[in-house]
């Protein structure tokens, strides 16, 4: 087990070392934005990635009112750590994007505003998870708030289609709207950023099923 | 199906009649609703409101703010206070589906919010110098409905999380605000569009039926997550 995980860890890595050498040397200027465009990588897979955490918070919460297995739980709270970590990269390279392109970091927009809401959402199911003592109840209305904050990570994805916004639609059902090495480039930011999170999720589903192993253990030797 | 409805419609009627017996809540959030209405006239000067674009926009995004939070005191009590007299227990192990408890609470709370909202609202568009109903009347009365319908199902829910929590009054905002406000964001759009008078068609092209769209999806995926998941927060 400590093989295969050092193994991914070192797959990971080379990922990442390849993920800055494409977003900072590979991908040119683009024609508008010129240097501007490597903000964009760095906003874009880790926002996707954050909502992806999000939705396996949602099939670990369904997993675990279904089955009742403690693992499942586990999983859901570190999926929504990770989420959170990816959520605050997002929300900080946007208003650095922001600042850069239309003068202030921050302007309301409904995309901007959305993604606040999302990050808020899920920051308060961690600390209702913490105002519940009860190890049991804590995973199973915890669950049930996880499934219920969802719809809160779609009004996100959707906002740029239902609101004039300023955010740029990039990612359309037809294609990318981008030239070929960014398009590249953004897609490799995707398959990196989406490894780098399956690693910090096995990595803190590890160090939280050890805590709840050692408060078993105290809980029963007291 | 039918008996479900039929026992979400008694336990609705059960929370009714107790309220209008005891009327505390609904007074509390009535008055709750006219402090804030008078706290937002302090805060936003008639200067300030010209130039945040008129009475009748900030208004209607007023209305949805106070009502948000008079939602704090009529939604907190629902659950808490079957688990705090005991009677919680009885509703769980009743022979009715679970989902039927849920929309019983949502039921009552939307009748709760409604009959302040009869009240709030003229008082604040008398406050405030604006009408809602200006050019979509109809539109506008089925917004309400639709956004305090909203407001009830995700404050019930948020009363039933707060069960098993140690500090229940502390914790129910952080459970209502975040699940509250994806619809609040949408149902402030549609509101000041409707108040501002400017018509559907031209302000914003498609994007007012769009947002009411979105409205009633967030609306039927909120009933529709917390009803199948509420057999859970009947029975731990």
């Amino acid at each position: 087990m400590l093989t295969k995980r050092l193994i991914f860890m070192e797959i990971v890595a080379i990922f990442s070392v390849f993920y800055l050498w494409m977003t900072w040397i590979f991908a040119p200027p683009e024609a508008t934005l010129g240097e501007l465009i490597r903000i964009f990588f760095q906003h874009v897979a880790p926002a996707l990635v954050s909502y992806m955490a999000f939705g396996v918070t949602l099939v670990s919460s369904v997993l675990y009112l279904v089955k009742g297995n403690l693992k499942f739980d586990i999983l859901s709270a570190a999926s929504i750590k990770i989420g959170l970590v990816f959520t605050t990269i997002t929300l900080l390279s946007g208003m650095m994007w922001a600042n850069a392109t239309w003068g202030t970091p921050w302007n309301w927009d409904p995309r901007e505003t959305t993604t606040l809401i999302l990050w808020i959402a899920y920051a308060c199911l961690l600390v209702y998870r913490a105002s519940v003592d009860d190890r049991e109840m804590r995973a199973q209305f915890g669950s049930i708030f996880g499934i219920v904050a969802f719809p809160a990570v779609v009004l996100s994805y959707l906002s740029i289609y239902i609101w004039r916004t300023l955010h740029p639609i990039v990612i359309t059902p037809g294609g990318l709207n981008m030239g070929f090495e960014h398009g590249i480039t953004l897609m490799f930011s995707l398959i990196s950023i989406g490894l780098l999170y399956v690693l910090l999720l096995d990595l803190t589903y590890l160090v939280d099923s050890a805590e709840e192993k050692l408060m078993k253990y105290r809980m029963t030797r007291s | 199906m039918t008996s479900g409805i039929r026992a979400a419609l008694k336990i609705a009627r059960k929370d009714i009649v107790s309220q209008i017996r005891k009327k505390f809540e609904i007074f509390s959030m009535l008055l709750f609703a006219l402090i804030a209405g008078l706290v937002f006239s302090f805060a936003l000067p008639t200067a300030l409101v010209e130039d945040l674009g008129g009475e009748a926009a900030i208004g209607a995004a007023l209305i949805w703010v106070i009502v948000f939070f008079t939602g704090m005191f009529g939604f907190s009590p629902i659950f808490l206070a079957e688990s705090e007299s005991g009677t919680l227990r009885g509703l769980s192990v009743a022979p009715i589906p679970a989902w039927s408890v849920y929309i019983g609470k949502v039921i009552y709370g939307f009748v709760l919010m409604v009959l302040v909202e009869i009240f709030i609202i003229p008082i604040i568009q008398v406050l405030f110098g604006f009408t809602m109903f200006n050019e979509e009347p109809l539109l506008t009365v089925v917004t309400l409905l639709i956004g305090t319908l909203d407001l009830a199902a995700v404050g019930s829910m948020a009363s039933a999380l707060t069960m098993p929590s140690e500090s229940k009054a502390t914790i129910f905002p952080l459970v209502y605000f975040p699940t509250a406000t994806s619809g609040l964001i949408l149902l402030t759009e549609i509101t000041r569009v409707l108040a501002t008078g400017t018509t559907i068609v031209i302000a914003v092209g498609l994007t007012i039926p769009i947002l009411f769209i979105a409205l009633l999806a967030h609306l039927v995926a909120m009933i529709t997550l917390s009803a199948v998941v509420f057999n859970f927060a009947l029975s731990p």
